[in-house]
């Protein structure tokens, strides 16, 4: 390495150290501590679900989520100590799901009514009877799940 | 058979290394770091259109749980809580041993390297195993997407219309478990190249891409999980 010595200018000044890593290396105990977070929300996760919320159980459970995926992205995807644009693509992203994700919900659940006002009507919604409920085979006994 | 991974492959017979020292650096990058960052970035702009697809599948089941909640919730309780708990706590793992793996390149700990990315490769096989036996038992009591649904044959009434839940379950896990398969393989791919010395702190790109991906697998289960193993 000694003979062919590179160098890089940077504004006229020389860089020094260029070729050597620059990333931030986090300590093992910060990889542990995230680790013991992921599986205490884990359980948490599975306790919510035991716990009858109700309408609220969706919303903590994505909460929980959030907060894992939080964790993983910072520390275990180094998104805390990386270059900001990374992130920049990442919540981007994150920002499309939801365009995506609120203007089907939004079309689905105004769509009917829209359709009421325009005297719009579709076969099936015309005389529909409600779907038989399920029975079974000649035969075949109801099995315990 | 010529070594593909060597770095001497794309290089004419006696031509010189484009950086002395550096030789996995490509003729076309000023610094090592230069080309770590515009691989990185590719692999975070590859992410991104990860999630978007991940997304219409998302989408699909909020609307199938919109429009038949009742029946979400009663086909949900055929799903095997337990399996779905053990893989969420495996994938995690694997994500732990990963992250090592990455950092033990970092440090340029060549066994750590080679134990944690083996490790990895076993978590990913393991929740492999435990995807089969769940999707056996599925199989066997005929809760299958669409047409192909018979649970009735087996003595389950599950009101509504569960062949369109199993058919979101089916599509999400199923995309997902690709996803863990091609992750085995990339994992392999970069165990053989530290086995022969080919990372260390100066360069280490692949074992970061691969991290990455490898988390993003991780992080679309923990989403997956308590949406459909614990609807309430």
């Amino acid at each position: 390495m000694a003979d062919n010595e590179t160098h890089l200018y940077l504004h006229g000044k020389p860089v020094e150290g260029f070729d050597e890593c620059h990333e931030h290396i986090s300590p093992m105990s910060i990889y542990y501590k995230v680790f013991g977070a992921l599986l205490v929300l884990t359980g948490l996760t599975y306790a919510v679900s035991y716990m009858s919320l109700g309408p609220a159980s969706l919303p903590v459970a994505m909460v929980v989520a959030v907060a894992k995926a939080t964790l993983v992205c910072m520390f275990f995807m180094h998104l805390k100590y990386d270059d900001r644009y990374h992130v920049f693509v990442f919540l981007s992203t994150l920002i499309f799901v939801a365009i995506f994700f609120t203007f089907t919900i939004f079309d689905l659940q105004s769509r009917a009514k829209i359709n009421e006002e325009q005297g719009t009507f579709f076969r099936d919604q015309y005389d529909r009877e409600a779907p038989p409920p399920p029975t079974l085979p000649e035969g075949v006994e109801l099995a315990e799940h | 058979m010529s070594d593909h991974d060597s770095p001497k492959a794309h290089r004419p017979e006696g031509a010189s290394e484009p950086h002395p020292g550096h030789p996995f650096m490509a003729h076309h990058f000023n610094t090592p770091g230069q080309q770590a960052g515009a691989a990185k970035f590719g692999m975070w702009v590859f992410l991104a259109t990860e999630i978007l697809m991940f997304s219409g599948l998302f989408l699909a089941y909020f609307i199938v749980r919109m429009n038949y909640p009742d029946m979400v919730l009663a086909a949900h309780e055929h799903l095997n809580k337990t399996a779905g708990g053990i893989n969420t706590v495996v994938l995690i793992t694997s994500s732990l041993t990963m992250a090592l793996a990455v950092r033990a390149a970092q440090t340029g700990n060549q066994k750590a390297i080679l134990r944690n990315l083996l490790l990895t490769i076993a978590f990913a096989f393991t929740f492999m195993v435990v995807k089969y036996f769940e999707y056996s038992a599925k199989f066997a009591h005929g809760m299958l997407p669409g047409k192909y649904y018979h649970a009735w044959d087996h003595g389950y009434l599950i009101e509504g219309h569960p062949h369109i839940f199993f058919a979101v379950y089916f599509c999400m896990t199923g995309l997902h478990g690709i996803h863990v398969l091609i992750g085995i393989g990339v994992l392999a791919w970069i165990y053989v190249r530290a086995s022969k010395g080919h990372f260390g702190p100066r360069y280490y790109t692949p074992v970061e891409n691969v991290g990455l991906y490898w988390h993003l697998v991780d992080l679309i289960w923990i989403f997956l999980f308590p949406l459909l193993y614990l609807v309430r």
